[in-house]
């Protein structure tokens, strides 16, 4: 049993799931602009709007997963540690592909999207933020020991 | 009046659906591998959680890829 804590220590993946959300937005961005200026070149006005929202898709779908593990660990220490964790990331996965689905049938016969523009950015905005997962993992050094509780140093939690 | 085998053998619809029923098959099975072996590794080393984490993140994410562009594929190939 974990004692009293006034807030248990959480895994050692949280700055690591964090990071990756922060560059993945920022790769976002990237990719939003230059997929919005060549949609613009190749289909005008339409292009523009199918590459920000294939790109809003993709790197919101693919961040949907680190947001919902950081969600979870706040349970980190608690008795309903383990199936709060798995409920959490596993129905946060399902419900993401629900709505993905939702919006690729209502998205698909607007007049106003380019269906290859929007494909295709989808398609960069996933790789990107793969990209952007193991370039993090890779630069970033995740500690071995997470929930051992050392003496109080009380400088920061 | 159509017979029993015109019946079964009616397929309806577009057969691009079917994709969909192939492209979750694939990412299915992964996550499922990836989350279960997680499952496995937290409950032998729980102070590991941290690490196993990050591994599962990145394995998620390259299994859902899959998924995903699987299911984009509905922009351009119905």
């Amino acid at each position: 049993m974990t004692s009293a804590l006034p807030r248990p220590p959480q895994p050692t993946s949280v700055p690591v799931l964090r990071r990756i959300l922060l560059y993945g937005a920022v790769l976002a961005g990237a990719i939003a602009v230059v997929g919005a200026v060549i949609g613009g070149v190749v289909a005008g006005g339409s292009g523009v709007v199918s590459a920000l929202i294939g790109t809003l898709m993709a790197v919101v779908f693919m961040g949907i997963t680190a947001g919902s593990i950081l969600v979870a660990n706040r349970f980190a220490g608690t008795s309903a540690a383990i199936g709060a964790f798995f409920g959490i990331v596993m129905g946060g996965w399902l419900v993401k592909f629900v709505v993905f689905l939702v919006l690729m049938v209502l998205l698909k016969d607007q007049s106003w999207i380019q269906p290859v523009v929007l494909f295709l950015s989808i398609i960069a905005g996933v790789i990107g933020s793969l990209l952007v997962d193991v370039f993090v993992l890779m630069r970033s050094r995740v500690p071995y020991v997470s929930d051992v509780t050392l003496p109080p140093s009380t400088s920061e939690d | 009046m159509l017979d029993a085998t015109t019946v079964l053998a009616e397929i309806n619809g577009n057969i691009a659906t079917v994709g969909y029923g192939l492209a979750a098959i694939g990412p299915a099975i992964g996550v499922g591998i990836v989350v279960g072996k997680t499952i496995e590794g937290v409950a032998r080393q729980p102070e590991l959680a941290g690490q196993l984490q990050v591994l599962m993140y990145i394995g998620i994410a390259f299994t859902e890829a899959l998924a995903f562009i699987g299911i984009a594929t509905y922009f351009i190939f119905v």
